[in-house]
This record gives structure tokens, C-alpha cells and sequence, in this order.
């Protein structure tokens, strides 16, 4: 069949006639065949989101050229056929939405191709239900969530009927519940309605399904192929530095201790499959982990913020009032790393605003070292400084125009010498990893994404705070800039300052975290040890929300009689590697 | 204690589902009407027509079923306006004749039974507006509203007013109010949780006032015009090309209670500006009361 897009040999450069210009793709060949579920994959930068813009017109290739169907995407008298063949949702789903109300959105694409009324409101309706939502067609946009606006994109673009689908990381701002619903739609339209599907995107779990896979790297196509074929080359994927399921990195690990055990595993019931035919179905004989004990000493240690049966509403007082939060019990110690897990609109950024009194109790009281925050004579900024608060992308938060001044905006703020400033600029941006003679002076907003949030961060940590609360640390990085910035958490953590960590990546608090709250319809639903709350998987899962790749492989084989329930206590993929690994050296 | 919950006390532009017969009128009706009100009572002096349209202001808000209350809100805000008003009126009116009885008098300062009504006039006016502009917005949703701007000014097309990019800047304003409000939001806490003393101290001082809100308005600017890029994108995807050419999927339907409602302002309107209202003494007058005031 003829593809339904091609590229031959497209070159693109960026400032092309200045004298620094960036070559952004160097050669892509491509050609993408009617009905396919095609995933590319590269890390930040390497031409991935520059390749997407050329499948619909949206730039036109330096060199080389771009068909769709039969249309070069140079001919502009065609792009109106071109776009309208092929969709494109990127990645920030509130920056795509033109109208005030859901249908009349979706009706934009249509409407500026002057199709009759009565087929638009015939196409309105199949594209609402296309993506499962037509009962909130007539809401406004912004009060829907992250998942739900992806999917108004969607429709947006199924109205004009186009043949392919683009999706230009359209998940990486979504937490996994939006992830997985923008997912299942996006495999039910390729599957029933035939669409072509181009995802772009840095995440390896959302490569599984597809038909096939296209890694990039510098501009060029590096590896393709179906996902097995590619996932079976670990140590190629971690050169270009992509993230892998768990469950194949488990297989991987195992792999190397023994190079009998496959490595060509995608999930968690493949890998259940390779394991038990592995071990010839023999349940494993060693003596389960040695669960590390909570630290009982910080057990025994005056909460240094305590919420006691805390309530917030917004729009408090006005026919709009909507309760946030209600009944919160929660306790921060000193010296821990405290995880709270929850999804979008759980009310979790709200209860860490009453950490440093940005948001007072509307019932309840709120003690922070001591200091009930609601009592007038609170010492808001000292409260301020001792609990650092750094919001979800920081980055945003910038403005000065030197890394140095931004960074030293917090110390200023407490009046302390010129010296003093210097000195703790110098302290917070070593700390995250950023040279300060060779950071100090540069140009904030010239810097890459993962780089300038580290810059946010050091502007809290230079207020030396007792303890650090950071909601969604990782969010839109890469996997190379999520590892960094882990790293780095880990590392304040062993200076001893008092961590808390908002994610709805359950991977990464399993590996950071001393003690989670799992926080769902605005109040806290559960808390323990990190061994406490992941043992629990059938009442997180009813909650929507999920347990570490591991931990859902080892209850898994738990489940077919391979592991005791109380050997099935492992967390991270370190963890689980250890404890699977006695089976392979039982056996060899 | 800082309040950072922005939207909450911007009452203008938030609409209130009651579903009354106020608002299950045509939006251009509601534009049309509170237009030619509005018109019609800037046109007049008389204490006794500004007490009246109160009045029938009044009875309006009641058939919509907003709380009145919440309608009060949004004139705690126009306070400031009204008092400045207020003072310079007791200033530079206090010496225009005919001022009518002289109540007191103190330095310059006269207070006299025409600076009186001017005052009140002015006050039943200004609550007179902020209800009816709150009204339109509360009673219809922005986007009738955008549909309703865009239909009453197609016909001005022809001479070459770009009434449907009016219409669609119009809308994509509103459709980021609230993503900018929160994002302000946001950036305010940031900038607080650095220690920033975000508060309304030394707005006296420009210098001071500047330090305090650049860290504010950076941000905020830089991710409009990030947003601003994407959208364009976006649009450039949706073969958005311009008015040309568009279909509509909102078609808006007038009933006949649309014409009655629009034909009775007008009228409204030509009374307030042509019939001579007669004085609070000519009216006290008449019904032979004492001459108090």
C-alpha cells in the first residue's frame, strides 16, 4: 500500500542564516503506511517534536521533502488538504483549546473548513463520542481535567476527518489516569476506525503496543523496528538514554546473571510467562527480603508540621465554593522523606500550601514548628523560609535575567549581607549541581528545560530551608533529566533535610521515599511505610491509582504460586532483582 | 494573612446558572437591552427617573435569580470610584447655581440641595450600571455573549469592521482569564514561598511597587506569549485561516419575547431621554405636602 506520508532525505535547520545555526533533523527518511501505530522515541532534543511539525506543513524541510498522500506540504495552496489529513494534539492540551465551551471546540476545526452546519453538528457529536465525552459537552474547558482537555483536542481533530493522527507528547503533561485515557482512545480509534497513529513521545511504556518503533537521537533515525526487537538490546537503549519498563529492566537484570533468562520482555505477563518457564514452575526456596524496619527514630520525633483535621475550600464564600481538602491528618518529622501520592485535583497541592501558610485552615489547625499558623502573631516568613515550597514546573517561576540574581531573589528577600547572599547562592547552586562560576552569569531563558529547573530549585534552596517540599519534581523530563534530578533529591536528602515529595510516579517514591500518604477525594486515605502502602495493591487500584511495574510482576507470580506472599515484598527493580536472582543461583 | 484566591472576588464574568426566564432570553436581547438602558438613563438628570430605573433594576435582578449579595460583591469593588465621586462633587458642585437650599457650609466646601441630587444620582446610576453589566455577564455565558457580539456587529462587516476576529480575540480572551488567573496565582505563591512580601504596602512608592511586581509579571508575561505561540500552532493545524470562508455551528434563535424585550427598552430609553420628569418638590408638591427639602 503507498504510505500515507513520506519524507525523503528531510533536513531541517534552525537559524539557518545566523551564525550559530542547529541542525534539527539531518536526513529522515520515512514513509508512514496507512492504518499503523508508529511510536517515535528520542530523549529532549533529538528532533523528535521538529520531525512531528513536518508531517502536516507546519514547517517545511531546509532540504529534502515532505509528501502527504500526493502533496508536497512546500505547496501552500494544498495545506488546507494537508492538515486536514493529517491531525496534529501537542503537548500542552490548555494551550489548544480556542473556545469557551467543549463542543463548540471541537466544532473549530470544521467550521474553518466551511463544512454545512448540519454536518458539523452531525461531526461534533461522532468525535465527542469518540473520545467518551459527550456528557461534558457543554462545560467550559477549564474545569476539566489534564486527561479530559487531551481528549477534546482529539475530537477536535477527529471532526476534520483526517486519516493520521499526530500526537507530539501529547502525554507528557498528563498524570497516569489521563495517560491511559488518552492511550485506550487513541488504540481503539487506530483499531476500530482504522486511523493511522504517529505518537511521539519519551515515554518506553507507551512504545509497547505499537506496530512499530523509530528511535531518534541527534536528528537522525538511530534504531527501528517492532518493540521486541528493539527492547531486546538493553545496553544500545540506556546509550540513548531512554527509560525501559520495569518489568524489562527486571528481565534485563536477570538477563545478566544468567544470559538464558530472555530479555526481549515488554510486560509484566510476559515476563511472568519467561520466569515461570525459567524456573520450570518451581516456587522459589530462598528466605523472603529482609523488609527494611521504618526508621523508629524518626518515628519517635516531634512532628516539626502537624495538620490536624484540616479543611480548605476554594472560592470560599461565593455560590462557587468547592471543598479542596476535608479532614486532613498528616505529620511531617524531622529528617524523613515523606511521599504523597494522589491524582490531579486530589487535593494533594493544596494540603502541602498549608505547609508554609500560603493557605490557612478553613477548619482545622495547621502547627508548623510550633506555630499555629491561623494566630496573627504566626511568623509567616520565617515560616516561609524554613519550609521551602517548590512548585510544579518552577521554571515558569523565573524572571531575572541572570542565573545568579534569580537565584539570589530569596536571599535578598531576607535582607542578609552581600557576602551572605554570595555565599549561599554559591552553596544552592552546588547543591543542584550547577557550577556557580560557570552558571552564575548566564542567561536564564537560554537554558534547556531540565537546567533551568534546577535553577528553580536552587532559588528555594537558597533560603536554606528545614525542609523541602517538592510537588512533582519530574514532571515533562526525560528520563536522563529524571534520573538527574533523583539523584539529586537523593543527595539533599543525605544532608538531612526533611523531604516532601508529591508524585503520581509510584516508581520514584518507591525508591525515595521513607513513608507515603495516599491522598484521594480531597482527604488522606491511607499512610505507612512505603512496604505498607505498596503491599496494599487491590485498594490503591480501586483508588485509580497504581503500584511500582515490580511490584504488580512479583504479585503476579505470587498469584501463580512462584513467590510466598511475604517474599513478594519488593519495590524497586534493585530490590526485586536481588530477591529473583536467589532463584537463578538456586538453579544454576 | 495574604489571600492568593483570585477569582474570588471577580464577580463580573462569571456566570450563575439559575436558569430564569433572564436567562433563557437571546444573548444579543441582553446586550441589546442593557445598551439602550444604559443610554438612556446617562441622558438623565432627574433624581426621580434614576430612582425609578433603580428600581426596575432591582426588579430585573430579582427575576434572574442571582443573590443579590453576590451582585454586592462586585460593587464593593466599584467603592473607591464611587467615594471619589462622591468627594469631588461636594467640591466642585458645591457652587454651581441654581444650588437650590443651602444645607451647610464650611470654608469652601457648600453643601447644597442640587450637589445633593447629583450625588444620589450618581450613586443610583453607578449601582444602576455595575448590576446591569453584571447582570449580562451572569445571566449569559461568555460564549452566548461572543456569539451575540459577533451577530450584532456582521452587519458593520460590510464597511469593513473584521466583526468575526473581533469576535474570536474576544473569545480567546475569555477562555484564558482563568488559565492566566491561576497561573498568576501560582506564581504568586511561588514567589511568596521566596520570601517576597506580596501585599498592597507602598503602592505610594513606584520604585518599591515595580521591585515587588516584576517577579510577578516576568513569569506571567513569559508564559502568555508561550502560550500564544502554541495556540497559533494549533490553529495553523485546525486550517484556521480567517473568516473567510467559516461555517457556524452556533446558530442563535430570537423568539418572539426577544423582540418584545428589545422593542420595550428602546422605548424605556426614548422616555428616559424625552419625557420631562417632573422634581421631588414638584412631586410633593402636587400631592400637598410641605416643602422640606
Amino acid at each position: 500500500m503507498d504510505p500515507v506520508i513520506r519524507l525523503e532525505q528531510v533536513r531541517h535547520v534552525y537559524n539557518a542564516d545566523s551564525d550559530a545555526p542547529v541542525t534539527a533533523l539531518d536526513g529522515v527518511d520515512l514513509a508512514v503506511r496507512p492504518g499503523e501505530y508508529l511510536v517515535i522515541l528520542g530523549h529532549n532534543g533529538s528532533g523528535k517534536s521538529t520531525l512531528a511539525k513536518h508531517l502536516n506543513g507546519l514547517l517545511t524541510p531546509t532540504a529534502g521533502d515532505v509528501w502527504v498522500k500526493e502533496w508536497n506540504t512546500r505547496e501552500t495552496a494544498r495545506l488546507r488538504e494537508i492538515r486536514s489529513t493529517v491531525g496534529m494534539v501537542f503537548q500542552t492540551p490548555d494551550n489548544q483549546i480556542v473556545a469557551t465551551i467543549v463542543e463548540e471546540d471541537v466544532a473549530f476545526g470544521p467550521e474553518n473548513l466551511g463544512v454545512p452546519h448540519d454536518e458539523i453538528v452531525a461531526r461534533v457529536d461522532w468525535s465527542l463520542e469518540q473520545v467518551e465525552m459527550s456528557a461534558l459537552r457543554k462545560r467550559a474547558p477549564h474545569m476539566l481535567s489534564g486527561g479530559q482537555k487531551q481528549r477534546i483536542c482529539i475530537a477536535g481533530m477527529l471532526a476534520m476527518q483526517p486519516d493520521v493522527l499526530v500526537l507530539d507528547e501529547a502525554t507528557a503533561m498528563l498524570d497516569p489516569l489521563g495517560r491511559k485515557e488518552v492511550l485506550s482512545i487513541v488504540q481503539r480509534l487506530n483499531r476500530e476506525q482504522g486511523t493511522t497513529i504517529v505518537a511521539i513521545t519519551h515515554f518506553m511504556e507507551e512504545a509497547v503496543d505499537a506496530d512499530r518503533l523509530i528511535i531518534m537521537a541527534e536528528g537522525r533515525i538511530v534504531m527501528q523496528g517492532t518493540p521486541r526487537e528493539l527492547f531486546a538490546q538493553p545496553e544500545r537503549l540506556r546509550d540513548l538514554q531512554l527509560g525501559v519498563p520495569q518489568a524489562t529492566r527486571l528481565a534485563h537484570a536477570l538477563h545478566e546473571r544468567d544470559s538464558a533468562f530472555p530479555q526481549a520482555i515488554l510486560t509484566a505477563d510476559e515476563f511472568v510467562q519467561a520466569y515461570a518457564a525459567y524456573v520450570d514452575n518451581q516456587p522459589l526456596s530462598a528466605p523472603p527480603p529482609a523488609v527494611p524496619q521504618a526508621d523508629a527514630a524518626a518515628e519517635g520525633r516531634e512532628p516539626i508540621i502537624e495538620l490536624v483535621n484540616v479543611s480548605h475550600n476554594y472560592m470560599h464564600d461565593t455560590p462557587l465554593e468547592v471543598t479542596a481538602i476535608e479532614h486532613v491528618n498528616l505529620v511531617v518529622r524531622p529528617g524523613e522523606t515523606l511521599g504523597i501520592i494522589g491524582h490531579t485535583g486530589s487535593g494533594k497541592s493544596t494540603i502541602v500550601q498549608h505547609f508554609n501558610a500560603l493557605l490557612s485552615p478553613h477548619v482545622g489547625t495547621v502547627t508548623v514548628f510550633g506555630h499555629d499558623t491561623e494566630r496573627r502573631d504566626a511568623p509567616i516568613r520565617e515560616i516561609r523560609r524554613q519550609v521551602g515550597l517548590v512548585f510544579q514546573q518552577p521554571e515558569t517561576q523565573l524572571f531575572e535575567r541572570y542565573v545568579g540574581d534569580d537565584i539570589a531573589y530569596g536571599p535578598r528577600n531576607l535582607k542578609l549581607s552581600r557576602e551572605e547572599i554570595r555565599e549561599r547562592v554559591r552553596r544552592a547552586m552546588t547543591a543542584v549541581g550547577l557550577g556557580f562560576e560557570e552558571y552564575k552569569d548566564r542567561v536564564t531563558f537560554a537554558l534547556s528545560g531540565g537546567q533551568k529547573r534546577r535553577v528553580a530549585l536552587a532559588g528555594v534552596l537558597a533560603l536554606e530551608p528545614d525542609v523541602l517540599v517538592l510537588d512533582e519534581p519530574t514532571s515533562g523530563l526525560d528520563p536522563a533529566g529524571r534520573r538527574r534530578l533523583l539523584a539529586l533529591i537523593d543527595a539533599l536528602r543525605d544532608q538531612g533535610i526533611t523531604l516532601v515529595v508529591i508524585s503520581h510516579n509510584m516508581e520514584e517514591l518507591a525508591e525515595i521515599c521513607d513513608r507515603l500518604y495516599v491522598i484521594a477525594g480531597g482527604t488522606t486515605i491511607l499512610d505507612g511505610t512505603v512496604e505498607e502502602i505498596f503491599s496494599r495493591q487491590a485498594q490503591l487500584n480501586e483508588l485509580g491509582l497504581d503500584v511500582p511495574g515490580v511490584t504488580r510482576v512479583l504479585a503476579l507470580l505470587a498469584e501463580r504460586g512462584l513467590l510466598t506472599p511475604d517474599q513478594a515484598a519488593a519495590y524497586t527493580v534493585d530490590a526485586a532483582a536481588e530477591l529473583l536472582g536467589s532463584a537463578i543461583d538456586a538453579k544454576l | 494573612m495574604q489571600n492568593f484566591d483570585l477569582m474570588r472576588n471577580v464577580t463580573i464574568g462569571q456566570y450563575i446558572p439559575t436558569g430564569s426566564p433572564i436567562h433563557r432570553l437571546d444573548p444579543r436581547t441582553k446586550i441589546l437591552a442593557a445598551t439602550f438602558l444604559i443610554l438612556g438613563i446617562s441622558f438623565n438628570a432627574s433624581i426621580v427617573a434614576n430612582t425609578l430605573f433603580l428600581l426596575l433594576v432591582l426588579v430585573i435582578t430579582y427575576l434572574s435569580r442571582v443573590p443579590v449579595r453576590y451582585m454586592l460583591r462586585g460593587f464593593i469593588l466599584g467603592l473607591p470610584v464611587l467615594v471619589l465621586i462622591f468627594v469631588m462633587q461636594l467640591f466642585f458642585q458645591g457652587w454651581t447655581e441654581p444650588a437650590g437650599k443651602v444645607y451647610f457650609q464650611w470654608g469652601i466646601l457648600r453643601a447644597t440641595r442640587y450637589s445633593f441630587q447629583l450625588m444620589a444620582i450618581s450613586l443610583f446610576r453607578v449601582i444602576s450600571f455595575i448590576f446591569l453589566t453584571s447582570l449580562i455577564t451572569m445571566t449569559a455565558t461568555t460564549t452566548e455573549l461572543t456569539h451575540g457580539v459577533e451577530s450584532i456587529l456582521k452587519p458593520l462587516r460590510r464597511i469593513g469592521l473584521p466583526s468575526h476576529e473581533l469576535a474570536l480575540i474576544l473569545m480567546i480572551s475569555l477562555r484564558f482569564v482563568p488559565t492566566l488567573a491561576e497561573e498568576m496565582e501560582r506564581i504568586m505563591k511561588a514567589q511568596a514561598s521566596r520570601g517576597a512580601d506580596i501585599s498592597r504596602q507602598g503602592f505610594w512608592r513606584p520604585d518599591k511597587a515595580a521591585r515587588m511586581i516584576l517577579p510577578l509579571i516576568v513569569p506571567l508575561f513569559m508564559s502568555a506569549f508561550r502560550r500564544a505561540e502554541d495556540l497559533v500552532l494549533a490553529m495553523e493545524a485546525r486550517c484556521y485561516v480567517g473568516g473567510e470562508g467559516r461555517t457556524k455551528y452556533v446558530e442563535l434563535h430570537a423568539r418572539p419575547v426577544d423582540y418584545v424585550v428589545v422593542i420595550v427598552s428602546f422605548l424605556f430609553m426614548l422616555l428616559l431621554i424625552f419625557y420631562p420628569w417632573p422634581s421631588v418638590r414638584a412631586i410633593m408638591a402636587a400631592l400637598g405636602l410641605p416643602d422640606v427639602l
